[in-house]
């Protein structure tokens, strides 16, 4: 189970999609930004903007073993 | 052919001994779901007993995933008319799975905490081989494969957190 692609390049502004294709629940998670999108069944899907340059590393809470990077240009 | 795994754990062995050769469907949706409780069971007796975090965690995840998982295997059964059939793989992790469960009673804290997630990493490395060696290649029903294969991923996940629980209890 994992983040596809683990590392995104997006540009300051841009709305990001998550969307969980498993039929295990999943989440973004990342505390240091404040990202939760709380348990994310099949489906079912999450979007952010992240407006500030920067690595945004994050993690499912449910199965911290996937990891994830949102690289913001 | 006959297969026999073996995991070296300190007290236990718990043998995934699949003896009678190649299963049949039948047998091969009894062992799935077998598989699943046993990790269930085990996660709900380290929930109610463990008082580390990280273990309750990881043993509620087991839980609901194993859960979940029982659930699209008791679905495409009913669905494709399958009625699990009991078989010496499944008896052998049941008796594996007695056999854990008593250990485990009778340890404490950072002992019972160690030897639920060292039997967690064995235990899903096991299934993880069976997956590979036995279930997806003697599966002959198209769609019984496809949702071993869908699981299979969920599998290596829990043993990658299975170890990264054991090496933080390896820190303590």
């Amino acid at each position: 189970m994992k983040f596809v692609p683990g590392r995104l390049e997006v540009a300051a502004g841009d709305r990001i999609i998550w969307i969980n294709r498993d039929f295990l629940p999943h989440s973004v998670t990342s505390q240091s930004s404040g990202i939760e999108s709380g348990d994310l069944g099949e489906g079912k899907t999450f979007s952010y903007v992240l407006k500030k340059p920067g690595e945004i590393a994050y993690i499912c809470r449910l199965h911290p073993v996937m990891h994830g990077t949102i690289v913001v240009k | 052919m006959n297969w026999k795994l073996v995991l070296p754990i300190a007290v236990f062995t718990p043998a995934l001994a699949l003896a009678q050769g190649k299963p049949s469907d039948p047998q091969i949706a009894h062992i799935v779901v077998t598989a699943n409780q046993i990790d269930i069971d085990a996660g709900k007796l380290a929930k109610s007993r463990s008082k580390n975090k990280e273990v309750q965690d990881f043993a509620q995840r087991m839980i609901t995933d194993h859960t979940a998982v029982n659930k699209q295997a008791g679905a495409l059964a009913k669905k494709l008319g399958v009625k699990p059939e009991d078989n010496d793989t499944s008896k052998s992790l049941k008796k594996g799975a007695t056999e854990n469960v008593a250990n485990l009673k009778k340890l404490k804290d950072g002992a019972f905490d160690k030897a639920y997630v060292d039997h967690e990493v064995a235990y899903h490395q096991a299934v993880l081989d069976a997956i590979d060696k036995v279930l997806v290649p003697s599966a002959q029903n198209q769609e019984l494969k496809g949702l071993i294969v869908k699981v299979r991923p969920a599998i290596a996940t829990h043993l990658e957190h299975a170890k990264h629980v054991q090496a933080d209890l390896g820190k303590k």
